[in-house]
């Protein structure tokens, strides 16, 4: 009997810290609330402290605020709290975004409203720009993460209204159409690493560039991602099983880095 | 030495209908609501809207028809969700946005600020923003070839924004205790033609002489300075005070409707003489509440 205790949110926070180098440096946005906040900051922040308990030497920055410790992470995101988290610096906006633009970051953390099977990520509207269905947020920093970050790593729920066959609005540039479309540009980052979601872990074919499946999460089947996938997704046979936490990954998420589950439960007044 | 100190209403005045106005603040932080609510009272319009990171700000002029359009990276309403007045207005006004992302939208004022028509960046090549936003065009490196975006300058007929103090003079400072994505506010302020700054607090000449390291715009860079405490309201201001989540909250409800909107504007604003009014309205209790202990600057 494989052991069932652990949650979906600690399984993708496990799956995203084993791509965790030692001497990179990731980026991670501080907003949001609810689901949005658990898959853009909560398991992103989980992954790197797991990251940091196995003594891959990992920094982490917040915006202008680089590596506050992840497990004081305020219960209440008052801004003078916010403020008062213990970090190691707090630098001028300008440098935070040149960081990006040097091709100093490893790994952004994004996520989007919207996906295609390319990686390319929409965060700006549904529906025509000029005139659109719904309006969403703006690109915010999202187009900077997919052009210039070494790897991202895409944390988004696994539904068809996100994984889409075209992005209504390309604000994060994945592939493009396709093979080719990025080298045009000579971007520093290499484009969309992995993609983590509720039921895999995805990543895309060398070649064709396109989205594929890298392995289901324990007890996920194919037919309830293709359910969940808005285009034809590449599933290998046999499928790969995304390898469950360890116990002692489990106790140290519940115990030592998120015990009020603020970051995986997004229990944040 | 000329001194810049203005009332509300005399400073607001230097801004005209159909000007590019460039608003400081980023998130749900600091952004010159007191400055914006009096914008609202005189009935500016075919405003023309610029900043880095936008939220209430530009939802509320959006939401009383002062804006012809945006240009930024992010309106929201941090943790409460999307700009519904900024909604409304894209998806049944046709409102007109300029799309940038964090770079490219920082990027249009540090171009002004450092004497540039434009800006070489890479950020946006290959996304929908080099098709819809026209100050962003690709160019080859003079020396590689290799392709970039150019950002084209902006250069705001008035940028407004609210510190933490100033002298007289109109030398601007923010405490040390503060959000380094403040920084953005500097560049926006010093791109513009005019730039009006409100701060919480006029400070005496000798404070400005003790904590001059604090002085991010020289008064050379400075039209006007407005005392307005609590001027953020409902935003937080560093350390000074926080989010009144409270009011944003009944903000957010009543941007769900125009009808219900109107009659916010009519309360809060509309029907309010001035800032101190305002004040009045949410407070002293709810003021003293949100308000931190004051570090030292």
């Amino acid at each position: 009997m494989m052991t069932t205790d652990y949650t979906t949110e600690e399984l993708m926070a496990c799956a995203v810290s084993r791509e965790l180098r030692d001497g990179e440096l990731g980026f991670i946005g501080l907003g949001t609330g609810g689901r949005a906040f658990i898959y853009a900051v909560g398991i992103p922040s989980v992954a790197i402290e797991l990251a940091h308990h196995r003594g891959v030497d990992f920094i982490a920055q917040y915006g202008v605020k680089l590596e506050p410790r992840i497990p004081e992470v305020p219960g209440c995101f008052t801004d003078a709290n916010l403020l008062e988290w213990p970090c190691r610096a707090m630098i001028l906006v300008e440098d935070c975004l040149d960081m990006f633009r040097r091709g100093m970051m490893d790994w952004g953390f994004v996520s989007g409203a919207q996906i295609d099977p390319y990686g390319n990520l929409n965060s700006v509207c549904i529906g025509d720009q000029k005139h659109p269905k719904v309006r969403l947020v703006g690109a915010i920093a999202q187009t900077d993460h997919c052009a210039q970050a070494r790897h991202t790593m895409i944390i988004v729920p696994q539904e068809r209204r996100v994984f889409v066959e075209r992005v209504d609005f390309i604000s994060g540039l994945g592939f493009g159409d396709g093979p080719g479309y990025r080298e045009r540009y000579q971007h520093h980052g290499g484009g969309p690493g992995k993609v983590v979601t509720n039921l895999a872990v995805l990543g895309f074919h060398p070649q064709t560039k396109r989205m594929r499946v890298q392995s289901l999460h324990p007890g996920v089947t194919r037919e309830q991602v293709e359910a969940n996938t808005g285009f034809h997704l590449e599933i290998p046979d046999p499928i790969p099983t995304t390898p469950p936490p360890a116990p002692e990954e489990v106790e140290l998420i519940r115990t030592r880095i998120d015990p009020r589950g603020v970051w995986l439960q997004a229990k944040v007044q | 030495m000329r001194e810049k100190i203005m009332g509300l209403r005399e400073a607001v005045a230097l801004i005209k209908d159909g000007d590019t106005v460039a608003i400081g603040g980023h998130t749900l932080r600091r952004h010159p609501m007191a400055l914006i609510h009096e914008i609202i009272r005189q009935g500016r319009r075919d405003l023309q809207l610029q900043g880095w990171n936008n939220g209430i700000d530009m939802d509320m002029l959006i939401g009383a028809g002062c804006a012809a359009s945006v240009e930024t990276s992010y309106i929201g309403i941090s943790a409460f969700g999307l700009a519904l007045n900024f909604r409304r207005a894209c998806e049944r006004d046709g409102l007109k946005v300029i799309e940038h992302s964090e770079t490219t939208g920082l990027d249009m004022f540090r171009a002004t600020v450092m004497g540039m028509s434009f800006f070489p960046t890479k950020t946006p090549l290959g996304s929908d923003l080099m098709r819809v936003n026209e100050h962003l065009t690709e160019i080859a490196c003079p020396f590689t070839g290799e392709p970039f975006a150019a950002v084209r300058a902006a250069r705001p007929d008035v940028a407004i924004i609210h510190a933490h103090t100033a002298d007289r003079y109109g030398n601007v400072q923010l405490d040390a205790q503060r959000w380094n994505d403040q920084s953005a506010d500097v560049l926006i302020a010093k791109a513009a033609r005019t730039t009006v700054a409100s701060v919480e607090q006029i400070v005496s000449d000798e404070e400005v002489y003790r904590n001059s390291a604090l002085t991010v715009l020289p008064r050379k860079f400075v039209a006007a300075v407005v005392e307005a405490p609590y001027g953020a309201h409902p935003c937080a201001c560093d350390a000074r005070y926080d989010y009144d989540l409270e009011e944003t909250g009944k903000y957010y409800e009543a941007s769900k409707s125009k009808g219900s909107f109107k009659a916010y504007l009519d309360t809060r604003v509309r029907g309010v003489a001035d800032h101190m009014e305002y004040l009045e309205r949410i407070g002293i209790e709810r003021l003293m509440r949100l308000t931190r202990t004051r570090v030292a600057r």
